[in-house]
């Protein structure tokens, strides 16, 4: 799940002890000023931050997983910052990292929102930190214009609602009706993934769209959303589509609780573990992975290679820069693959870095 | 009559900053009597009660319930030992049932183990209002009693005391008659009538009739101190006024020298015909540098007169110009804008932001006079601030200190001062503008309205006492039940006699 | 003042049971209703009337302990830290598949008891420490997220109790066993309100609570009981919603403590204290699920329902409160 909705009370509330963990973990942080030169700090001289909404999801708490074993690999500690979904924390937190020694410092960050990207590229420009952002930047701001912003690193939802729009289709035999769950309206993530499922209407024509609801990502409102969808179009229902897992999830008891289960299929985004064990049990259809181990991983890393020297910001292609990775639609057939999310050292490889660039953010 | 008093106090003495509240109070309240006790505003009244329930601590002096010395040192002290007073905005939650009122507090077996026996619950209520013959229904939500009928309810609320202390009751009743029509205080009077077969009361009114009327013997208050005693049998009203107020020094405590001399023809506030919810028909005029006093009983409805002039209260008819120019009612910002300026009477309610500065309390109205724009000018407003808290006098530390930390007397030049600032004052509405000041800070703000009314500012003025109302006023409106009874000229060296007033007012 | 107020306040019919001003929320929700049902004929169907019913469940308990603290003149935010915590505790302590636990009944009790020990934490929190309770309540609600997110530790819990599930799933005369559990709170709530003095005391403090000072009662000890009394509710409320979504979320509670305020004060427990109670409350919320049900059954497009539903939800308000607006009365 890439948007996670939260009472605006819960995030106000909870910056108070988080603060305070983040304090510490800055202060700890500063290793010693060897005289590394530019772009060529010494491997132990890095310092690893993954900064994410909160660990309370599977997905996010996958990347700082992923971010660890990354970390590890080399031989470093990733300290790990979440804000809550609080755009003004995530800035404090920050402006906090880039108040310290910056010069091996390399960021693998989750901006809030588009908006919150600026000013952090801005300050890690300023102070040379290492930064590779992802999911959320304004369309208009490139990392090509900038010296130490290495990369921006995001997911096309538009090919993943199509990705299983087309698989809902073919599950029920390319004919009959489904209902649609969106995410938060005025999400990019949301509206992207349905422009998909629209492309994929229009492919299967066999297919109709009864309905569309917003259930704002969340498993909760997906329960009762579909519940009021299914005694509003009753028996017609044949496939349920849903902007992420959460959501899928949420349908999915709501058929079992309307005795459907099994009858009706279900595709999902994300590939969170309950998805994958919903699919390798055959009450989901399908779902489609970003891998978040990978993304948490593979942003540190790509500023650890930069950092060390091992690549030249100069060297690497204009389109890998700003880029859509790679996702994988996860089916019954592949679903053992990524029950067990795991990294893999060699996509860590300076030389590999890039190997799942699915092609440029346009 | 036994010979041991229900109550008696000895020498009760309470300060406030600046104001000695109690001087020395001394009463007695024999068993079985009705008392009487009449006062001025400000003579310690309301003190004096709540010594007697517990609410007010005394500094000196002694407190005997039945020959016992006592402290009381809450409500529920006082309960215990018999005491009990129907409080004059009344202590009843309005959305519980009448029986909850009276039992609050003390259920014994209404209610067992955390759980609600409503039965038992109506009985012991229907017991306490069975001992005044009321036939209240024990299960009706408080708030869709009248008032006459919650004041039964709180009669038999304290009326619990009895079992409690297991002796004769002394009930308080504070002010009980100030908002009843006549037919439902000859209820309460037979009530009182009743309850003095059992218990002792304490009767408290601005009514001096009433008080002869119900009362076996008066007691009279004044500046702190018990100055007399009559027995009622005989006595008329005047007598007692002349107790409660005195042989004052006849001082120029008002600044009667400074009184500017009228000479205006035409009225600079002229209201026709004025009628609202509380008020009937009320004609009046103010001349520029006039001061008007109007007068009158609680409820006469002369505090919503005044607000009402400054369009703080609807109106149904009427009219009211400044200068000739009609103003649209009712609306605060016209009045305003026409000049006129109100010092409410609760002013740390409704006239002053405590927690902010002297500047921009004196600023909050006349915004203008402290920007530029729409942007405040620090400089500007500084200046301006600083040249009235000179010329008022106002000792405050500096502009910035907050209003809430100044003593009333400061506070109040404060609030005055929020209307002078803008230069363009024409009538100042004041209602009890000396509330809660002391000897001094009065003073100051006696001679504050004759320099406002000698620079030609008119003045309305709702007084804290008769005596200030004669003693400021060049003339005086008298109001008795919503409408203007009479009107008396009160120039300097002609003033009227407040006996003369009094007669009027009731 | 309060004598001007007695002298004009209008008499009302019936001086017991509920007044005029009482009859709008009701009246409200059969007028919607009936709008509704004039559009949709799904929407009058007796499946979808089942469905809303059901679907009010885990609203309709939170909003049962909301309301007692509303009925205070405080206001208690705490209601989503709470539920997410209860949530992971009953999904960490029934079957599951992060441990062994099969504690069942147990863990649903150890769950509530969380949720109490919260609710106290508030009301402590505003009686000794002085903390408004909007503040007091938003601090704990931050407590229980975090500890919810502390026993959450990467790996979502999915129950697998059996009793646990088929509260979600199996029905008894058509409605779901967490209806009837919602059906069971509102009456328990009734009864707290109507018969002991906790309740009686929480109406009274919304009420006058100088009054009570006044008559030798003790507040504050009632304060804290009425928030210890609404944690239980949330507490069981996320145990609810563990039930329905078959897994033990973080963020079981998101957007229950609004949504249960809004239900309140639709059904007429204002946030002054003092009015209405659990049975207005339910009516509140079987409001705000009736509208949220219709729009989606007459087809209202999701871009408008947000806009629409407020309006609707500001519109039912305006209407409760108009027999009692006076005049110069300041509303924050």
């Amino acid at each position: 799940m890439k948007i996670t909705p939260r009472p605006a009370a819960a995030i106000m509330s909870l910056s108070l002890a988080a603060a305070v963990l983040t304090g510490c973990s800055s202060e700890q942080a500063g290793g010693e000023d060897t005289s590394a030169s530019e772009a060529g700090c010494k491997s132990a001289d890095v310092r690893l931050v993954g900064q994410v909404r909160n660990e309370s999801n599977p997905y996010e708490a996958s990347w700082l997983a992923g971010g660890d074993a990354f970390a590890q690999s080399v031989g470093l500690k990733q300290e790990r910052l979440t804000y809550d979904g609080d755009s003004t924390k995530q800035q404090e937190q920050i402006s906090q990292l880039l108040a310290g020694d910056t010069k091996c410092l390399v960021m693998n960050v989750l901006p809030n929102g588009d908006s919150d990207t600026p000013p952090i590229v801005k300050g890690a420009d300023q102070a040379g930190a290492y930064l590779v952002t992802q999911w959320n930047k304004p369309a208009d701001l490139k990392p090509a214009d900038y010296k130490t912003w290495i990369s921006h690193i995001t997911y096309n939802g538009v090919e993943s609602g199509q990705q299983i729009g087309d698989a809902l289709a073919t599950a029920i035999g390319g004919t009959g009706g489904i209902i649609a769950l969106q995410g938060i309206l005025d999400t990019a993530a949301a509206k992207d993934r349905f422009a998909g499922l629209e492309a994929s209407l229009k492919k299967n024509s066999g297919v109709k769209l009864l309905d569309q609801q917003a259930a704002n990502f969340s498993r909760a409102e997906a329960l009762t959303v579909t519940k009021t969808l299914l005694t509003k179009h009753g028996d017609n229902v044949k496939g349920i589509w849903a902007a992420n897992d959460d959501m899928a999830l949420g349908a999915l008891e709501a058929l079992q609780q309307a005795g459907k289960a099994g009858k009706v299929a279900v595709v999902g985004i994300d590939a969170v573990p309950d998805a994958i064990t919903a699919i390798q049990g055959g009450k989901m259809t399908a779902t489609v992975s970003s891998d978040g181990t990978w993304q948490g991983g593979i942003g540190l890393a790509i500023g650890y290679c930069v950092a060390t020297g091992k690549l030249k910001v100069a060297d690497i292609a204009a389109d890998n820069r700003a880029f859509f990775a790679k996702q994988f639609l996860v089916t019954k057939d592949n679903a053992a693959d990524f029950a067990q999310p795991k990294s893999n050292p060699a996509d860590y490889e300076c030389g590999n870095v890039f190997n799942r660039v699915a092609g440029p953010l346009t | 009559m036994s010979a041991v008093p229900a109550l008696e106090v000895r020498g009760l003495v309470k300060h406030y900053p600046g104001v000695k509240a109690l001087d020395g109070v001394d009463l007695i309240v024999r068993q079985n009597e009705v008392l009487g006790l009449a006062g001025e505003n400000g003579a310690g009244k309301s003190t004096l009660l709540k010594a007697l329930v517990g609410l007010v601590a005394p500094d000196a002096g002694e407190i005997y319930v039945r020959g016992e010395p006592v402290k009381l040192r809450s409500v529920v002290d006082a309960a215990d030992h018999g005491i009990g007073m129907v409080f004059q905005e009344q202590s009843l939650v309005p959305n519980l049932t009448a029986a909850e009122n009276i039992v609050l507090g003390s259920e014994g077996a209404a209610v067992r183990r955390g759980i609600y026996r409503w039965d038992a619950m109506r009985r012991l209520a229907q017991e306490q209002l069975d001992k005044i013959g009321s036939h209240i229904d024990p299960l009706a939500r408080t708030d869709t009693l009248t008032f006459a009928e919650r004041q039964m309810v709180e009669i038999a609320k304290v009326l619990r005391i009895e079992e409690r202390s297991q002796h004769p009751p002394v009930i308080i009743l504070d002010e009980p008659t100030s908002v009843l029509e006549s037919k439902e205080i000859e209820t309460l009077f037979a009530q009182i009538r009743r309850l003095r077969e059992f218990a002792s009361v304490v009767f408290v009114s601005h009514r001096l009739d009433e008080v002869l009327d119900v009362c076996d013997r008066v007691t009279v208050l004044r500046s702190g101190q018990s100055v007399g005693e009559v027995a009622t049998a005989g006595a008329v009203p005047r007598e007692l006024h002349r107790m409660m107020i005195g042989s004052t020094g006849s001082d120029d405590h008002y600044h009667e020298n400074a009184a500017a001399p009228v000479t205006a023809e035409q009225p600079r506030l002229s209201v026709r015909g004025l009628s609202g919810k509380s008020f009937h028909d009320i004609d009046l005029d103010v001349a520029a540098g006039e001061i008007v006093a109007i007068v009158g009983v609680h409820g006469s409805g002369r505090e919503d007169v005044c607000r009402a002039l400054f369009g703080a209260e609807p109106t149904t008819a009427g009219e009211i110009r400044m200068d000739g120019k009609k103003i649209d009612l009712p609306n605060t910002r016209a009045a305003c804008a026409a000049g006129i300026g109100y010092v409410p009477a609760e002013r740390k309610i409704e006239g002053m932001v405590g927690s902010m500065s002297v500047a921009e309390n004196m600023t909050l109205t006349k915004q203008k006079a402290r920007c530029t724009g729409p942007f405040v000018a620090p400089k500007k407003q500084a200046t301006l601030v600083d040249s009235w808290i000179r010329r008022l006098s106002i000792r405050t530390p500096n502009r910035d200190t907050a209003i809430g930390r100044l003593s009333g007397g400061n506070q109040q030049k404060v609030v005055l001062a929020r209307w002078l600032v803008g230069g363009d004052i024409r009538l100042l509405l004041l209602d009890h503008p000396t509330r809660g000041l002391d000897i001094g800070a009065r003073s100051e703000v006696y001679r504050l309205m004759r320099e406002l009314a000698a620079s030609g500012v008119a003045t309305v003025l709702l007084a804290d006492s008769l005596e200030e109302a004669i003693g400021m006023a060049d003339r005086i409106l008298v109001m008795n039940d919503g409408r203007v009874a009479t009107e008396v000229a009160c120039p300097s060296g002609g003033k009227p006699s407040p006996l003369d007033l009094v007669k009027e007012m009731v | 003042m309060t004598a001007e107020e007695v002298v004009t306040a209008p008499r009302r019919q019936s001086r017991r049971g509920a007044s005029f001003r009482d009859a709008g929320p009701p009246v409200a929700l059969i007028v919607i209703f009936g709008i509704f049902a004039a559009l949709s004929p799904q929407f009058r169907s007796i499946d979808n009337v089942q469905n809303i019913v059901d679907a009010a469940a885990v609203l309709a308990v939170v909003t049962c302990g909301i309301t007692f603290v509303l009925m205070m003149g405080s206001i208690d935010l705490s209601a989503a830290g709470v539920m997410g915590a209860s949530a992971l505790t009953v999904s960490l302590l029934v079957a599951n598949n992060r441990n062994d636990n099969d504690f069942g009944l147990l863990g649903i009790l150890v769950a509530v008891l969380l949720g109490c020990a919260f609710g106290c934490l508030s009301g402590l929190a505003l009686v000794l420490l002085k903390v408004p309770s909007f503040m007091a309540t938003l601090g704990v609600s931050a407590i229980g997220l975090g500890v919810a997110t502390l026993m959450f530790a990467g790996v979502q819990p999915n129950i697998s109790d059996a009793m646990l599930e088929s509260w979600a799933i199996e029905r008894f005369l058509g409605f779901a066993y967490l209806t009837w559990i919602a059906a069971a709170c509102i009456l328990v709530g009734w009864l707290i309100q109507r018969y002991t003095r906790l309740g009686r005391y929480a109406y009274a403090i919304g009420g006058a609570e100088e009054v009570l000072t006044l008559s030798g009662v003790r507040v504050k000890p009632y304060k804290i009981a009425v928030f210890t009394l609404a944690g239980a509710f949330y507490g069981l409320g996320g145990v609810m919603v563990t039930s329905q979504l078959g897994a033990g979320l973080v963020q079981a509670g998101d957007g229950y403590d609004f949504s249960a305020i809004t239900a309140a004060v639709v059904g007429g427990t204002l946030l002054t204290g003092g009015r209405g109670g659990i049975l207005h409350s339910a009516v509140g919320v079987l409001l705000v699920m009736v509208l949220t049900n219709g729009l989606v059954q007459v087809g209202v497009s999701p871009y408008w329902q947000g806009g629409v539903e407020g309006l609707i939800v500001v519109a039912a308000v305006a209407a409760a409160v108009i027999p009692q607006r006076r005049r110069n009365q300041v509303v924050k």
